[in-house]
């Protein structure tokens, strides 16, 4: 058990009753992990950004930036990553247009947010921001139980290029529950631009849509390509707190963060340090250009069933020599969310022999497993 | 976006190949719970087409 899901004897300076169990529900809030890597570049694109963190465009919006891992944080706060977003060109989205930063939220995470009981506690959203452009932003809580519901609130940044610290307390929905499975339910949203068609007024009382909806009051981040922000510091808490009542930012090990991480995005090799010839997975020949390695067991059993990516050069090294792979697929035959076998195509094997599929002279080769939701 | 789809036969069972409009490459599982999956029917449902070439 990891040490953060034990009752919190020894934590009660975070606020917490003494049988409190303290796994955050956000998860790497401090924006330390980042598997995929540090740089990403979006234009007319969606996608991850540091584990458990996208960006995310609706037709309408371009959403041409870079969003990079930090190490830029509040100080006095045990923070030292963060996420920039810099606008790379002007725009103003049209009609449903959306440009936004999110984290979306398994339905195992947010049972304890009762959605759909007669008497939900509050809830607590804390995060910290900087930008160099300040007024009105907003923030968006989205669930997506049978019938779409959000809250909308509207937050301020005062100071230009200043750290603050932001919280929004909310009552939870008693009328539409949160299924208690591996799919998406909640969704938490930073807006940064939208079209006309989705601006609505902020609410604190759930309202009905399935669909995005950023503040009519919000400025729009994305109107000046020297625009840029940075977020770090997220935790939803259950109840209701305030700037002198938060509970303290929920740190973890960097291992218990990743081990979390990696139910929804598991890269292999974990890293480019070491050798160039890093093994990946072990199997055999199922014929002269075909091998199928596995990765059996996974560390952390993943989400779902995932799909795979690969980056740089893999060879597969075989006995007396290695052969370029020119494509790997998952193996849909033997691939699951404990295990998964990859289909790698190359060259002069003979059935049956025993091989690695390894790094080709190329460190930072990886495969990337993606779970997530 | 998505920009192809191709279907991609194992023994028993198949996969699909989904290239990106940006150009990345996926391997992706036929299961509903599969973000990239989901990602495949709602394309089919705005008129993409899988490519499939037989077992």
């Amino acid at each position: 058990m990891a040490l953060n899901t034990l009752p919190n004897a020894g934590l009660t300076n975070r606020g917490y009753p003494s049988d409190r169990l303290v796994t955050p529900i956000i998860i790497n809030g401090d924006m330390s992990v980042a598997q995929r890597g540090t740089s990403f570049s979006f234009s007319s694109s969606s996608g991850f950004t540091v584990d458990r963190f996208d960006f995310e465009r609706t037709s309408g919006a371009t959403g041409d930036c870079t969003i990079t891992q930090e190490s830029d944080a509040p100080s006095n706060t045990g923070l030292v990553k963060s996420v920039k977003i810099a606008v790379d060109t002007a725009e103003t989205p049209t009609g449903g247009g959306n440009c936004l930063f999110q984290q979306k939220l398994e339905g195992f995470n947010v049972a304890p947010l009762e959605h759909g009981q007669s008497n939900p506690p509050s809830a607590t959203l804390s995060f910290w921001v900087k930008s160099n452009k300040t007024g009105t932003y907003s923030v968006q809580v989205k669930a997506e139980g049978s019938t779409g519901r959000y809250v909308l609130f509207d937050y301020t940044i005062s100071s230009a290029n200043t750290w603050e610290k932001k919280i929004i307390t909310w009552v939870g929905d008693t009328s539409v529950a949160l299924d208690y499975d591996s799919s998406r339910r909640l969704r938490v949203i930073w807006h940064l631009a939208s079209g006309p068609n989705d601006k609505v007024s902020p609410t604190s009382s759930w309202a009905t849509s399935s669909i995005f909806q950023m503040s009519s009051n919000a400025v729009n981040f994305f109107d000046d390509a020297s625009n840029e922000i940075y977020f770090t510091g997220v935790q939803l808490e259950v109840g209701e707190f305030d700037s002198t009542s938060i509970p303290a930012f929920p740190f973890e090990s960097f291992a218990n963060n990743l081990n979390r991480c990696m139910r929804y995005c598991q890269k292999n090799p974990q890293t480019s340090s070491g050798g160039d010839y890093k093994v990946t997975a072990s199997g055999f020949a199922d014929g002269a250009s075909l091998a199928l390695c596995s990765i059996n067991p996974f560390s952390v059993e993943m989400r779902t069933v995932p799909s795979l990516t690969s980056s740089g050069s893999f060879r597969i090294h075989k006995s007396g020599g290695a052969s370029s792979v020119s494509g790997v697929t998952i193996d849909s035959d033997t691939s699951g969310s404990t295990s998964f076998t990859i289909r790698c195509t190359t060259s002069s094997l003979t059935s049956g022999q025993g091989v690695f599929l390894e790094q080709s002279n190329d460190s930072d080769a990886h495969i990337i497993l993606d779970a997530e939701l | 976006m998505i920009n192809t789809v191709k279907k991609i036969y194992s023994k028993n069972s198949f996969s699909y190949k989904v290239i990106y409009t940006d150009g990345t490459e996926w391997s992706v599982p036929h299961n509903e719970e599969n973000r990239h999956y989901q990602e495949i029917l709602e394309w089919v449902a705005n008129g993409g087409t899988i490519t499939d070439p037989g077992a």
